[in-house]
């Protein structure tokens, strides 16, 4: 009797595992599909797209063509410049916030802390003309070019992704134990100095998970650039990935394939260092 | 947040109580946030002053040369958006802040929800749990632009979209225009829950694998189904989790843009009366009408309905924000 009992307990809990997993191969299905559709797309010819037609998608050329419709190389170079740029710069500025609020409880540690917080409720878009003019007159009276330049770019994105920075690795910092200084300190460390070479190397994982943040929150920017940066020589992807479909042409084929280029590299970047992205971010983010 | 506070108490060894004294013992946090300080005045503070002084401005492609010294023109701005009724930028408001509210609202309840479900299943011992976890991340890591014209294309009304649900499935007597009407609520929003569903999922997994074991095994022991133990174990411990996802929800749905922008002519379209939310109302307003003045009021209005929202948020909220030990 008890053994029969414990069966049909078993068995009933196997059923309720198999559903949960067909619950989650659902998902899977709809997360993944949208990118297949991508791939697939961007592999037929116009012709394929426009009839409906499902052959085998094996248009590689459009691989090749993506290059020479629109000058995408450039827009792609910048955007690894741009990003590669902000991600560094930020980072650092950050880095050095993040500690200093984490660690010291020095007079106005509430008022920045609140204030980092409250720049995220602001929307890009209140920034964004401002900034534009604000360009402008440096221009004009400075003699300063920001706009269609490099640094003009980065030090908006930089500024942009430094508030929430802060706030990850403020929590990160917290999670390690304040002794690992003191104990520095003790053997003749100054406290900046315990800082570089005691705390620096053990916060890797946590730099590492704000730097891909920054990096993607970079990759992603598109209302920034498509004011800041038109001119060919400076402007990122998302300035130039329009141009395959809309008033010239619509080469949605080409679109696809830039798309996917598009995605490699962040996709590439973030699987090969998920570990600490998902480490780096829970210790501070979770925490709140 | 509690601990940190504990922790940071303990650096300034000595004692002191004077205001002065306490700002030179910490003379090297002042140095390490300066930069921060610094950008965030050059590239945050001063833009937004300007953008909010923009606001009582009369200022369009006329008056753009002269920035801040374009002619004052007090509250009119708002009274345009509000109240004047022969105005099309007033119903465009409207519509567009009733489109953010429906749409903030559902995309916070599902990418909530089925984030949350997810994290649950997937806080299980099961054959290929890594693969389904990289598998369910991928939608975040797609760049929002490259979505917002993947989904767009997919959209089309002879798109695969509808080649599966009309073709395949045969779930309509024709194929539906999802692009235009109030059809293009749902072809907004599934993409933006698409994106955001694998990094809360992410946040709320972390979250659940910081309960301990023992929580559950007491509650077994002590005859509690799994719902019961969803409900009094999960929730409350997630709790802390859970609302700073919503927060982040109110600030990115509200804001959201990237995505709908990119689905209609790539940014130079118009995702309709249905579709359109605030803030591609107001960069059209700003950038295709060059009406900047009555751009920056809108935005204004918005940024004090989010204010108040994060506010309520802080109320409910308020005791679970401390992690406590």
């Amino acid at each position: 009797m008890k053994t029969h009992g414990l069966n049909k307990y078993n068995r009933r809990k196997k059923r309720i595992n198999l559903l949960a997993n067909a619950v989650v191969g659902i998902f899977v299905v709809f997360a993944v599909a949208p990118i297949i559709w991508m791939i697939v797309t961007s592999l037929m010819t116009q012709g394929e797209i426009a009839t409906g037609k499902l052959g085998v998608p094996r248009h590689f050329e459009n691989y090749v063509m993506m290059w020479k419709n629109v000058n995408f190389f450039q827009y792609f170079r910048n955007s690894v410049i741009v990003c590669s740029l902000t991600t560094i710069v930020a980072l650092s500025i950050a880095t050095l916030a993040g500690y200093a609020v984490s660690r010291y409880n020095f007079p106005g540690s509430g008022i920045f802390g609140a204030t980092v917080l409250a720049t995220q409720m602001v929307p890009g878009i209140m920034f964004l003309l401002p900034l534009y003019l604000l360009f402008i007159r440096v221009q004009e009276t400075l003699g300063i070019r920001l706009i269609n330049t490099y640094p003009g770019i980065v030090i908006v994105y930089s500024a942009f992704f430094i508030p929430f920075s802060i706030w990850i690795l403020r929590g990160f910092f917290a999670s390690i134990p304040i002794e690992l200084e003191e104990a520095a300190i003790i053997d003749g460390c100054s406290k900046f100095g315990a800082f570089v070479r005691v705390i620096l190397p053990v916060s890797k994982v946590g730099l590492i998970a704000t730097g891909i943040y920054i990096f993607l929150m970079a990759w992603d920017e598109l209302l920034f650039a498509w004011v800041l940066t038109t001119s060919a020589d400076v402007a990122t992807i998302p300035v130039g990935i329009r141009l395959y479909v809309g008033n010239y042409q619509n080469r949605y084929d080409l679109l696809m394939a830039a798309g996917c280029v598009t995605t490699l590299p962040v996709l590439i970047i973030f699987f090969s260092l998920q570990k600490q992205f998902i480490t780096g971010m829970t210790a501070g983010a979770v925490k709140g | 947040m509690n601990r940190s506070k504990n922790q940071s108490k303990r650096i300034p060894k000595r004692k002191k109580t004077g205001l002065w004294a306490r700002i030179t013992e910490n003379k090297l946090a002042y140095y390490l946030i300066a930069p921060a300080i610094v950008a965030m005045i050059l590239i945050h503070f001063i833009p937004i002053v300007s953008g909010i002084m923009m606001s009582f401005l009369k200022l369009n492609q006329f008056t753009l040369k002269k920035f801040l010294k374009a002619p004052f023109i007090g509250l009119d701005n708002y009274r345009t958006i509000l109240f004047d009724q022969n105005s099309t930028m007033r119903s465009g408001f409207f519509d567009a802040l009733r489109n953010t509210a429906i749409f903030g609202l559902i995309c916070s309840i599902l990418v909530l929800s089925i984030a949350l479900l997810l994290a649950v299943l997937l806080n299980r011992e099961f054959k290929f749990r890594g693969l389904a976890r990289t598998l369910l991340m991928t939608p975040w890591v797609v760049p929002s632009f490259v979505v917002g014209m993947l989904w767009g294309f997919m959209w089309q009304n002879d798109g695969i979209i509808n080649r599966i649900l009309v073709d395949v499935l045969h779930l309509f007597p024709s194929k539906p225009y999802w692009l235009t009407g109030p059809a293009v609520m749902v072809a907004i929003i599934i993409p933006t829950i698409w994106r955001q569903v694998p990094f809360v999922m992410l946040m709320l997994l972390a979250g659940l694998q910081q309960i301990p074991d023992e929580f559950y095994e007491a509650a077994k022991i002590d005859g509690a189904g799994a719902w019961r133990c969803f409900r009094h174990i999960t929730l409350p411990l997630l709790k802390s989790v859970l609302s700073i996802q919503i927060l982040n929800g109110i600030i990115s749905y509200v804001y959201s843009f990237n995505i709908v922008a990119m689905m209609f002519g790539h940014g130079a379209g118009f995702p309709g009366k249905y579709g359109d939310l605030m803030m591609t109302n107001i960069n059209r307003n700003s950038f295709q009408i060059w009406q900047f003045g009555t751009g920056a009021a809108a935005t204004v209005i918005v940024m004090l309905c989010v204010m108040g929202l994060v506010a309520i948020w802080y109320r409910v909220f308020q005791n679970d924000l401390v992690v406590k030990e």
